[in-house]
């Protein structure tokens, strides 16, 4: 039974911590639950986990309407979903330190986007700080996350 | 060849398709829905409680922490509030005679001039959830929804009057309201105690800019007192926005400072205010 729980434990805790990160939303240490990204990325495209891809849908959806951004992170998660299943030329999941470069250059390239629909110098600091904050946060958590799911 | 294999390819290229197949539907969505997204927004009303839901019951601990602190900090101001509080008691009771006298000659003057105030039909007293603030969006959640009568474009007030924001979506049990410090908000406004009005727009920080005043000769200041004006129907007229502290800038009532606030239901000749 003990070891039953903490099985259970074990593979929903992946899933249990981007629900926790989205719902820690706070508008300095977590703006909007930018954080639930980490294991979103991490669980899809570095160590792929099964039952993780609808997830993440279902998680940037959740994302999304705490950003108010439309469906602007459920579109890009499944755009990167895609372009990650069709390509065999980069293995995200034989990257070194567990893709945070990878995943530096996916959030860069996101945070970009939605800074530049809404520019001026306010956004300009949120946007940098959420994309030092995630990526200064993405080894901890992947860390976590490992060691967790791993015996 | 090793099947086993094969197959995992293949279903991991099927997903990948189900995945940039969702591409071109959420843009054709977001295309033809603007500007109400409502299959967006039902889907959000299912899908945001089971979350916040599951949310809270894992996270009670953290939060419980949070607000202890929130408390001990709350307890160790009480003293300094108090004194304010004292203070502003005093200022307002040496000043009560004159509003007094104010209030009775502007009824005397509505009733001269046939002015009708408009007020609310029904106030929905709600607690404020939690405050969504990333990029500029700045959103927070109350806990009355359409089950209680909350609507979208219902105007959310705190209890003493200052407008705070506008409810852009209502769930069963909880609404999202937009802040006016929001990206995009832009609200008709006018100066209390003239005819010159101008518009309010939300930038993401802390303090909304004021512009495009209808008189090009008026000189804004700080200490002018923002009210809503009647313009286009869209909010009604007298309810206090903020405080201006230099020429643009404009001190709001930050939802971030509420713990609870007022959906104000109002009827007009065109029905509700939207």
């Amino acid at each position: 039974m003990k070891e039953r729980v903490v099985n259970f434990l074990r593979v929903s805790f992946p899933f249990l911590l981007t629900l926790v990160l989205w719902r820690l939303s706070n508008a300095f240490w977590n703006p909007g639950g930018i954080l639930c990204l980490i294991p979103i990325f991490f669980c899809t495209f570095v160590r792929p986990m099964p039952g993780f891809g609808l997830f993440g849908v279902f998680m940037c959806f959740l994302l999304d309407y705490k950003f108010d951004s439309l469906l602007y992170w459920t579109a890009v998660y499944c755009f990167c979903y895609a372009l990650n299943g069709f390509q065999s030329v980069i293995d995200l999941s034989r990257r070194d330190k567990n893709g945070i470069d990878a995943f530096s250059v996916f959030l860069a390239i996101n945070i970009f986007i939605l800074f530049v629909m809404r520019a001026g110098w306010h956004n300009l600091v949120c946007a940098l700080w959420m994309l030092v904050l995630a990526i200064a946060l993405y080894l901890p958590v992947t860390v976590m996350i490992e060691r967790t799911t791993h015996d | 060849m090793n099947p086993k294999k094969i197959s995992s390819k293949v279903y991991k290229l099927v997903k990948s398709a189900a995945a940039a197949a969702m591409i071109p539907i959420i843009f054709i969505y977001i295309m033809i829905a603007k500007p109400d997204y409502r299959i967006m927004n039902m889907m959000a009303h299912v899908v945001v409680p089971v979350g916040t839901a599951v949310g809270d019951a894992i996270t009670w601990p953290v939060r419980l922490v949070g607000r202890t602190i929130d408390a001990i900090g709350d307890i160790s101001n009480l003293r300094a509030e108090n004194e304010e509080l004292r203070a502003r008691l005093d200022d307002a009771l040496r000043n009560q005679d004159t509003c007094a006298v104010a209030i009775l000659e502007n009824q005397k003057m509505a009733r001269e001039l046939d002015v009708i105030k408009t007020n609310p039909r029904r106030v929905i007293p709600a607690r404020v959830r939690h405050e969504n603030r990333a990029m500029g969006n700045n959103t927070f959640l109350i806990n009355r929804g359409a089950r209680d009568g909350v609507e979208p474009g219902m105007i959310v007030t705190s209890f003493d009057g200052r407008l705070v924001g506008i409810v852009a979506d209502s769930g069963i049990g909880y609404a999202r309201v937009r802040a006016l410090t929001h990206n995009s908000t832009n609200i008709a406004v006018r100066v209390a105690g003239s005819e010159v009005y101008g518009f309010l727009s939300g930038n993401g920080s802390r303090r909304p800019t004021m512009g495009f005043f209808s008189d090009p000769e008026f000189q804004a200041t700080a200490g002018i007192k923002l009210i809503t004006s009647n313009i286009s129907g869209v909010l009604p007229d007298g309810i206090v926005v903020g405080e201006m502290v230099d020429d643009t800038d404009v001190d709001v009532l930050s939802p971030m400072r509420l713990n609870d606030v007022m959906v104000l239901q109002f009827d007009t000749a065109a029905g509700e205010y939207k």
